[in-house]
This record gives C-alpha cells, sequence and structure tokens, in this order.
C-alpha cells in the first residue's frame, strides 16, 4: 500500500510539474515572442539564417490600423556580427518598434535612452560576452545592397526572459534605426499580432503561423518527457501491482475455508470473486487516501514555493525558468486516480478469478486447492 | 408440513477420483427425512457423513441418483439456483465455527440477512431475536477472536437459525467443544427444533450428540447400515 501511494504521489507530481512547466514555457514563449501567431515573410525560414537576406518586405498596408492600435508589431531580422571582448561572435539582429507593449521585449527603453544607437540584449547573451549596461559593443551587417557597415552600439538595457529563442545571440535594436541601417523603409521579416480571437488575415507574400504551430516545439518537448515519465510509473505501477498481486494470491489461499463459509451461506462464487475483487481493490482507495494525507502538503508547498532548475538548464533551448510551478490540475488526479484503480482492480480480479474453480467442500475444509 | 418428506433421496451414489483410481464415498444411499426430524448421520471416519452432508446441502452434486431437497433435485440444480437453496432454506453449522473473522458477531449472524436482501429494521430486529435464543446479547459488538468456544459455536447457531431456515445441516457440531459446552450446545440445538420445527441433521460420530438424537442413521462405509428411532 505504501509503494502504491508513492505511485499515486510520484505519478501526480511528475506529471503536475510537466504541467506546469509547459504552461510556464507557453506562456512565456507566448509573451515575449510569438504572441497570438506571426505572419512570416514568405522567404524566411528561422532554422535558414542564409534566408534572411531575402526574408524582407513593406509592411503590408492591412497592417498599418493594427500597428497603431498596437494590435501587431513587426519585426526586421538580419544577420551580423559583434566584437565583444575582441572576439567575433555572430547574432541576430532584430529591430522592433519601440512604442509597441505586445511583446515583453522592454522596447520602451529605447524611448527613454538619450543614446543615439541604443542596444538591448537578454542576461544570457550579456553574462556569455561579458557585456553590461553602457558598454559600448562594435556592430557589423550586410546592408540590402550586399555592402558590410559598422557602427558602435551602446547597451541601454539587458533584459531577464525565461525564453532563451529572444536572447541567446540576439541583439535587439529600434525598428526604424535598423531599417534606415538596412535600407529597407517600412520593411519587416515577421509581423506579431496580440491573442486576440480575431482570425487572420491572408496577405500575399506573407504567411500564416498560428500560436499553437508555433508552440509545437514546446509541446513535443513536453510529450517527450512525458514518455519518458511513463518509464518511471510502469516500474513503480508494476512494483505495487506485484505486491497486490501476491497478497491476493495469498489472502485467497489463506482463506479458503471463509470462501467456502460464503458460499455455504448462499453466495455464488462469482458474488465471491466480486466480494474478493473489491477487497483488492480498496488497497487503492486506502493507498490514495495514504499518499492524500501525505501528499496534499507536500504538493501544495511545491506549488507554491515553485522548484529550482539547474542554471545549466537554459541551453535546453526552450523556455525553462529559474523555478518550475507544478501544476496540478483536477483532471491530472482524477485520471490518475482513475487509472491506478482500474489497474488494481484488473490485478485483483486476476487471482480472484482461482476462486471460481475451487470445490465449496474442499473451500470448507481449508484444504489446499 | 409436519411430518411431510422434506429429503428423499434414492438410489445416491458420490464417486471421486483419486490418484489411485475411483473412490465411491456413497453407495447407493436410499433415505427419507420428514420436517421437524432431529436425526443424526453417524458412523466412523470417512463412512460417507460429510459427503452426504454436502449433497443435502447442495454443495456438492451426487455420481448416480437423486437427492430432492425441498422438491429441488440437486444434481439438477446449476450454481445460482445451488446458491439460492442455500441462501434462503438451508443452514449450516461447521466443526470449527467458520465464523467470518473480522466481523463482529452482530454482523456474523446478519450475513445471510444481508444477502437475502432483507431491510435494516428487519434484519436488526431478526438478529437481536436469533442472539436472544443463544443467549449472546450482551456479545454483539465482540469479535470471534474474544469468544469461547462454545460461545462461538452459538454464534453459528444464531447465523443458521437466523433466517428460520428450513433444515440445519451440522458436521461435526461437538467436535471442538468440552463435554459442558457440547451439551448445553445441544440442548439448544433441540429447543430451536421443538419451538420451530426446523429439521435438524447432524454428522457426527460424538455420543454426546447421539444421546440427543431421535434419529440414528448409521453410515459404513457409505452404506446405510442401520437407520433406527429412538425415544427421545
Amino acid at each position: 500500500m505504501i509503494v502504491l501511494s508513492f505511485s499515486f504521489l510520484i505519478i501526480i507530481w511528475h506529471k503536475g510539474l510537466l504541467d506546469g512547466w509547459d504552461r510556464q514555457a507557453k506562456n512565456e514563449t507566448i509573451n515575449w515572442e510569438t504572441g497570438g501567431g506571426q505572419y512570416w515573410q514568405a522567404n524566411y525560414d528561422p532554422y535558414d539564417p542564409f534566408s534572411l537576406t531575402e526574408a524582407h518586405a513593406k509592411i503590408p498596408s492591412e497592417f498599418d490600423a493594427p500597428l497603431s492600435k498596437g494590435d501587431v508589431t513587426s519585426i526586421l531580422i538580419t544577420q551580423g556580427t559583434i566584437y565583444p571582448r575582441g572576439r567575433i561572435q555572430s547574432v541576430l539582429i532584430k529591430g522592433i518598434n519601440s512604442n509597441q507593449t505586445l511583446l515583453k521585449i522592454p522596447s520602451s527603453l529605447f524611448l527613454k535612452s538619450n543614446d543615439e544607437l541604443p542596444v538591448l540584449i537578454g542576461r544570457n547573451t550579456a553574462n556569455d560576452n561579458g557585456l553590461k549596461e553602457g558598454d559600448l559593443i562594435t556592430i557589423r551587417w550586410r546592408d540590402v545592397h550586399g555592402t558590410f557597415d559598422a557602427t558602435n552600439m551602446k547597451v541601454t538595457g539587458i533584459f531577464d526572459t525565461d525564453v532563451p529563442s529572444v536572447d541567446m545571440g540576439q541583439v535587439w535594436v529600434p525598428l526604424d534605426h535598423l531599417q534606415k541601417m538596412m535600407g529597407m523603409p517600412d520593411e519587416a521579416t515577421i509581423i506579431v499580432r496580440n491573442k486576440s480571437k480575431e482570425a487572420n488575415i491572408n496577405i500575399d507574400g506573407w504567411k500564416f503561423n498560428s500560436s499553437e504551430a508555433l508552440l509545437k516545439p514546446i509541446t513535443d518537448m513536453i510529450k517527450m518527457k512525458s514518455v519518458s515519465g511513463m518509464v518511471l510509473y510502469i516500474i513503480l505501477l508494476s512494483l505495487a501491482m506485484l505486491a497486490i498481486f501476491d497478497t491476493q494470491i495469498l489472502s485467497i489461499f489463506r482463506r479458503q475455508r471463509e470462501i467456502g463459509t460464503y458460499i455455504a451461506l448462499g453466495m455464488t462464487k462469482s458474488q465471491v470473486v466480486v466480494l474478493f475483487t473489491i477487497e483488492g481493490a480498496l488497497i487503492s482507495v486506502l493507498a490514495g487516501l495514504l499518499a492524500a494525507l501525505y501528499g496534499i502538503p507536500l504538493l501544495a508547498m511545491q506549488a507554491r514555493n515553485g522548484m529550482s532548475i539547474p542554471g545549466g538548464s537554459k541551453g535546453f533551448g526552450l523556455a525553462v525558468a529559474d523555478k518550475i510551478y507544478p501544476f496540478y490540475s483536477l483532471e491530472l488526479v482524477v485520471m490518475t486516480i482513475i487509472v491506478i484503480m482500474i489497474t488494481t482492480t484488473i490485478v485483483s480480479y486476476l487471482p480472484s478469478r482461482k476462486i471460481a474453480k475451487m470445490k465449496p467442500t474442499e473451500a470448507l475444509r481449508g484444504k489446499l486447492q | 408440513m409436519e411430518n411431510s418428506k422434506i429429503i428423499s433421496i434414492e438410489g445416491l451414489k458420490k464417486h471421486f477420483n483419486m490418484s489411485g483410481g475411483k473412490f465411491t464415498a456413497l453407495n447407493s444411499i436410499d433415505l427419507q427425512i420428514t420436517k421437524g426430524e432431529f436425526t443424526g448421520v453417524v458412523g466412523p471416519s470417512g463412512s460417507g457423513k460429510t459427503t452426504l452432508l454436502n449433497i443435502i446441502g447442495s454443495l456438492d452434486s451426487p455420481s448416480e441418483g437423486k437427492a430432492i431437497v425441498l422438491g429441488q433435485s440437486i444434481g439438477e440444480l446449476n450454481v445460482k439456483q445451488a446458491a439460492m437453496l442455500r441462501r434462503s432454506k438451508l443452514g449450516f453449522i461447521f466443526q470449527s465455527y467458520n465464523l467470518l473473522p473480522v466481523y463482529t458477531v452482530f454482523e456474523n449472524v446478519e450475513f445471510p440477512l444481508l444477502l437475502l436482501k432483507l431491510d435494516d429494521g428487519e434484519r436488526k430486529k431478526m438478529v437481536l431475536e436469533s442472539l436472544e435464543w443463544l443467549g449472546l446479547s450482551d456479545k454483539i459488538k465482540s469479535k470471534p477472536s474474544q469468544l469461547s468456544g462454545g460461545e462461538c459455536q452459538r454464534v453459528a447457531i444464531a447465523r443458521a437459525m437466523v433466517k428460520r431456515p428450513e433444515i440445519v445441516l451440522a458436521d461435526e457440531p461437538t467436535a471442538n467443544l468440552d463435554a459442558a459446552n457440547s451439551h448445553h450446545i445441544l440442548k439448544t440445538m433441540l429447543q430451536l427444533n421443538n419451538e420451530f420445527h426446523t429439521t435438524f441433521i447432524f454428522a457426527t460420530h460424538d455420543d454426546k450428540v447421539i444421546g440427543y438424537l431421535r434419529r440414528k442413521i448409521s453410515l459404513v462405509d457409505g452404506k446405510v447400515a442401520k437407520d433406527e428411532i429412538s425415544n427421545n
């Protein structure tokens, strides 16, 4: 019963942790990067940096009104190089509207800055390159005509984010600056829309990617983690089920006289099988109560305080917060209980079938059958 | 129904398959038992007493011949019908009491009534009445492990009698009891037989029991050797 209660707890805890991570990762990615979906310029391929030279176009007029209302924000992306501490470092230079509030990129810092060429970077990029606020960095890029140019830019702000894909190897600059630097006035690579439920519009030369599609890598990663977690559940459940199976076998072996008595008193063999199956299944109810007794305070405490994640996990490539707050949904708890109870009932039933083959007269004498 | 035949056995044979061949436990038994009898099947160990009782109790079926109990042919009953017969018409008393160890005295006696799906009030009334007959009113909350052998057997009698069965089958009911308790139990059963006209059939080789029987059916090697009516 203790093993079974432990299984209850581990399964709920592990699933809760993954669900919490899933929720946090998705929420953070939506807030920092994907918004409610993105329009990509037709040539844009985030996995092919060489496509960036072709992946830009005038911002379609359909977005004029939403842009002025702040319902969408445009981002221009190009490749560049910075030279921190005398080293060469390839980066993505991303231009974003200074007055946007749709994404959590703190672009308003551009407006507050008196620097002629302000730059925002994430904490990890800053740490990796030994940069701090106020540092000047030399940045080199290639404009629309293929001409290389370079300038010094000042680190106006360093932001903390749990979404590595807006931090690692990236520098954020005001969109109008980047458009000037690149010779691409009023152009963008992607246009991020807000989380409203309005239908997306079809625009020639732009492809819409829904939020779900953009979050698919996270969903896939969590699914993969869930599958690997299943191995742990199966081992724990197998141990618990083996214990229940053995207990049932022993119980039937030792209680033959009692089984005979039930039959003599007028129960059918199938009723006795049901009785013993329920008795075995009740072990899972008691295990559930035991798990609740020590598990609820433990899980509640962790859901409140979160679980610290090692610093190195930033390299996972998807949003991992410093702390993950497990999320225990009612569905998760109910489903876990149902699965364990069904499994326990089946495991209790299998040895109980032996009763149906017993001779009541032998059972009454307690004779081994 | 007084003096009417409630058990009719004709040419009953029971064989068991043994490793060395077939063993005949009962061989051509012919027997009639009427309502209200206080009868014993007596004989040495291995004479077939318990086998005969098991067949009458529908716990086993004949290999050959007929055993008709309360109008039902035991050999032709299916599992459910046999269970229904035991549940509603038959009571069992065993040598080792066979009380359900985790239940209290009250719950043990109540069990047959639960199977009959009687309502709470009726069940409680019948259980208390039954325990009162047996002088166990002060033990209703006790567990079998807290009772003496004599008390356990009285609980077993209360459990057998609570549903007012037509027939009570008692297999060596005094084998685990001392003389005083044996007499007490037997007097109680005789009293119940007189009061409710319940038919009692014993399987025994205990002289104390034999002394109380009104009819003694002696079995030797699976055959009826003697069938005597006594003056009790």
